[in-house]
């Protein structure tokens, strides 16, 4: 299903959720949409789903107007299935019932899925693993296996729009990180597009085909992940997204002088955003900086906090007047001087 | 899979998927209005303009406003020896439930006794008992009939019990009734006080009293005092009790004093009552706000959490605390239901009682010799199973708009709905009677002296606690629990039979039976509500007791406690058979 929003805004009476949004999203195609809490996103997600109205634009689905300020198609009226952050399973119902609910309930199921309900409920278990736990009631599984369910459910009336809240949020660490492969191979083997909010950055790199930055009800950048963390466009989205550090300087065309180096050190940007030009900023991400012996001529610092981290350390360097993060797998103490460049292989990018 | 026939579903998406038209959305939301309208209308009706009519008929006469009935009444000695009485009454039997109420609290909440499923049951059935249900046991078990002479006798023959038709009497059996009513209260909020609250204070020095003087009483303090508030109020409305056990030895308390005005008719006796109905209803309110905001400060300290684990073992003791408490929960409740039962098995009053005297002749008469009782059990079934139905429906459904969709409106209505159950049940009923003679002026609808009069004032009081149960089973419900079913493309009616419905069994179940039970057993309303042909069971156990015919009135209380305790088996196999379903996760 294809998906066109048009100037889609939603106020709560004085307070603005979601300003302006224009997104297109091509059938099958994974987006994201990441932003800390309160930036719109969830208001997002569920306008997409049908349980919020815009109060002004327009939301197309397959170029029928699905939403407006004087329409609403109810969710139950659209093909889509939808994960909820705490999983949403019916306490009273079993696993295959949970399953069988959409087929059985939703008008527009497939008469190829209602005629052959039995063997699509064991496909759907047997693509998330469940099959053997179908008589199982959600109070028996654990968190992972509910979440499973919950996707079971959600893809099993075959949506042509994948809705997902924040799924991963209420598992502990090691699960989510196996929830991405089953989620990334669930989007291969049905194919339909997904909206998945997140906040976490990790996530949304790893396995949309798109990244919507949000924040304060606003889009901040679309992009590949590759063009959201490599190329970040707002200060925003470089500090968030790629944990950026924005050194100060002033620009020379494409070259970069940071405040305090003299003008012995000079990094090339010309795929660096305009924004950051016209504000005298160089976004840089903490694993790009190299830390070396304090030498003549170059940048120098000082070590004001250090963290082991296991393959690396994490740093804080004082240098020129500004403390930056920097990630370095050399060992350095407190108080150390240490001179911190951007090796060019780091500059290919920029 | 999903790919191989997505042209099939794109053209059914289109066909499909309409959207909805300007006009229809207008035409519902009129509708909406229509409804609002309605509603508004009838919570006005229903529960707001009683309370108007009673306040204007307590400082009008046939020459317009006037406050001179207030003023007669505060000429009168009596009025002031009644309200001594009440207040006498009210606070002691308050302190003694507060006093049982907090220790069974604090025992239950934190200590390793064993058994407390049972005794938490056992204290709640005394509150569960209807209070004249309670006091019948409690005056055959210390008559000079009862199982407390039988006992003093073995040592003195000559030994009489205390009597239970005095103001202690009355005091003692108030203050066990509403016992319960602090210990839920405190239990709550005692087990809800992290205990590392407890673990932070004494590791910071203070010892076990220090520790409960210091975090555990002040943190529990405004859930105790809106317990005692609670029952200060439930003292306050209470007519069972002091009508029976005060009124035979001239001892009124406020809400006797006006069935006594009512039902004595004479010149002005409504408007008499009224006034006192004021004074009354006045006192109720500012205990109910008080409670109110009480309430609302405990909720700010509390954390949510409820933590069901023992926090003091009582080693060597934990055998006779246990036992003590059976034995003052056994005493209280289960001696005196057990004197009631048998006395009701008697076959004269003064007659010994044995294996060969004893007679189901009581409960024959009650069940078939006399169609006037007979025709009370039916009119009280009936009653109270269409207030079931009634409350049911129109309480969940209320609930429903409450919890999922809350405004100001449905909190002014909330608000107004709890008046009937807020305002003491003799008001209530005084109230109903002055608004149903003429609900609008030159209109009679003749139901005054029928069943519906008590139908509409059952429906009216007990209203409010289906709506309580109601929101607190919906709150249980997240709202996305419906979203899911709504994504799976399940309509208001699919969401309501095959989601909402099943979940919310257990909550508006107990809620129903609780609303049940209150109806069937209910005295206070019906005494000034009923007329011949409509008496109801409480009414008629007032009777037979008011004109000393004993055994009748403990066989019919007799017969109560049995459809108690069936009810309460059924809810608690309801209650299983959803746990087995996964009901409660």
């Amino acid at each position: 299903m294809s998906i066109q929003l048009h100037d889609v805004g939603k106020t709560f009476g004085s307070y603005t959720a979601l300003c302006n949004v224009n997104l297109n999203i091509a059938d099958g195609e994974f987006v994201a949409i990441l932003g800390p809490s309160g930036c719109g996103k969830t208001t997002l997600l569920r306008m997409l789903a049908g349980f919020e109205q815009p109060t002004s634009g327009e939301i197309r689905m397959d170029g029928e107007v699905v939403a407006g300020a004087s329409t609403l198609v109810p969710p139950e009226k659209r093909r889509i299935g939808m994960v909820f952050q705490h999983f949403a399973l019916w306490p009273h119902m079993n696993i295959y019932e949970h399953v069988r609910f959409p087929i059985r309930t939703h008008k527009k199921t497939p008469k190829a899925i209602r005629d052959n309900e039995a063997s699509r409920i064991e496909q759907v278990l047997e693509l998330v693993g469940l099959s053997h736990l179908s008589q199982r009631m959600p109070h028996e599984l654990s968190g992972g296996q509910k979440q499973r369910v919950a996707i079971a459910r959600a893809i099993a009336a075959e949506p042509s729009l994948l809705l997902m809240d924040e799924p991963l949020s209420s598992l502990d660490a090691l699960l989510r990180m196996n929830m991405r492969r089953e989620i990334q191979s669930v989007h291969r083997q049905t194919g339909s597009a997904i909206v998945y909010v997140t906040h976490d950055q990790g996530e949304a790199l790893s396995m949309a085909d798109r990244i919507v930055v949000m924040k304060e009800g606003r889009i901040e950048q679309i992009g590949t992940p590759q063009d959201i963390y490599l190329r970040p466009e707002t200060e925003f989205v470089a500090q968030f997204v790629s944990k950026a550090n924005l050194v100060r300087g002033h620009w020379d065309n494409d070259l970069f002088i940071p405040e305090g180096s003299g003008s012995s050190v000079q990094w090339r940007g010309a795929g660096v955003a305009g924004y950051f030009k016209s504000n005298g900023l160089y976004p840089v991400r903490p694993d790009q900086l190299e830390l070396g012996p304090a030498r003549e001529g170059g940048l120098v610092g000082q070590v004001a906090n250090v963290q082991f981290q296991g393959k690396e350390f994490n740093y804080d360097i004082v240098a020129a007047g500004q403390q930056w993060e920097v990630v370095s797998p050399v060992p350095y103490k407190l108080h150390d001087q240490v001179s911190v460049t951007i090796p060019e292989r780091e500059l290919q990018y920029a | 899979m999903a790919t191989s026939d997505t042209s099939v579903l794109e053209t059914g998406m289109k066909k499909g998927g309409g959207t909805f038209p300007r006009s229809l959305l207008s035409a519902s939301s009129l509708g909406r209005y229509g409804l609002l309208a309605f509603g508004a209308a009838a919570t006005f009706f229903f529960f707001v303009l009683p309370i108007a009519k009673l306040l204007l008929l307590s400082v009008q006469n046939e020459q317009g406003f006037t406050l001179s009935y207030y003023f007669e009444l505060f000429r009168q000695e009596r009025f002031w020896k009644v309200l001594r009485h009440t207040f006498v009454i009210v606070l002691g039997s308050t302190a003694l439930s507060m006093a049982l109420g907090i220790v069974a609290a604090w025992l239950m909440a934190y200590t390793d006794l064993k058994h407390k499923k049972l005794l938490n049951l056992l204290i709640v059935l005394v509150f569960v008992l209807p209070s004249y249900v309670l006091t019948l046991s409690w005056s055959s078990f210390m008559g000079t009939q009862g199982l407390m002479a039988s006992f003093l006798q073995l040592f003195d023959a000559g030994a009489k019990p205390w009597s239970m038709y005095s103001a202690g009497g009355i005091i003692f059996v108030m203050g066990i009734h509403h016992f319960p009513l602090v210990y839920l209260f405190t239990l709550n909020v005692l087990k809800k006080i992290p205990r590392d609250l407890e673990w932070a204070a004494k590791t910071g020095g203070a010892g076990k009293l220090k520790t409960i003087a210091r975090v555990t009483l002040p943190l529990s303090l405004p859930g105790i005092t809106a317990g005692g508030l609670l029952v200060f109020l439930a003292s306050l409305d209470n007519f069972g009790i002091p009508a029976f056990l005060g009124t035979p030895v001239n001892i009124s308390v406020l809400s006797t004093l006006i069935y006594e005005e009512i039902i004595g008719f004479g010149p002005s006796a409504f408007a008499r009552g009224a006034s006192l109905s004021v004074l009354l209803g006045v006192i109720a309110i500012a205990g109910t706000l008080l409670q109110w905001f009480t309430v609302r400060k405990s909720k700010a300290t509390e954390t949510g959490r409820m933590d069901d684990e023992p926090r003091y073992a009582l080693g060597r003791a934990r055998a006779w605390v246990g036992g003590a408490m059976w034995g003052v929960l056994i005493l209280i409740t289960i001696v005196p239901l057990l004197s009631m039962i048998t006395l009701s098995l008697r076959k004269s009053y003064g007659g010994k009682l044995n294996w060969s005297t004893m007679t189901l002749d009581n409960y024959r008469y009650v069940l078939f010799d006399n169609p006037v009782i007979w025709q009370a059990i039916k009119n009280s079934l009936v009653l109270s199973s269409i207030t079931l139905v009634v409350c049911l429906v129109i309480g969940t459904l209320f609930a429903f708009y409450r919890v999922r969709k809350p405004s100001k409106l449905n909190k002014l209505a909330e608000l107004a709905i709890s008046i009937p159950y807020t305002l003491p049940g003799i008001v209530f009923a005084l109230s109903m009677i002055l608004v149903w003679m003429e609900p609008v002026p030159g209109w009679n609808p003749g139901i005054y002296g029928t069943t519906t009069i008590l139908l509409i004032a059952y429906v009216c009081r007990f209203l409010i606690l289906q709506i309580r149960s109601g929101v607190t089973a919906f709150m249980q419900i997240d709202a996305s629990m419906e979203e899911a079913a709504r994504v799976s493309g399940a309509g208001p009616w699919t969401r309501w039979q095959a989601i909402l419905l099943p979940l919310l069994l257990p909550g508006i179940v107990g809620g129903g039976l609780l609303v049940f039970l209150t109806a069937l057993t209910e005295l206070t309303v019906s005494a000034l509500l009923y007329s011949s042909g409509t008496q109801t069971i409480g009414v008629t156990i007032f009777g037979f007791e008011q004109a000393g015919k004993t055994l009748y009135s403990t066989a019919l209380s007799s017969l109560i406690v049995l459809f108690i305790f069936v009810g309460a088996g059924l809810l608690q196999l309801l209650q299983k058979w959803t746990a087995r379903r996964g009901g409660n996760n």
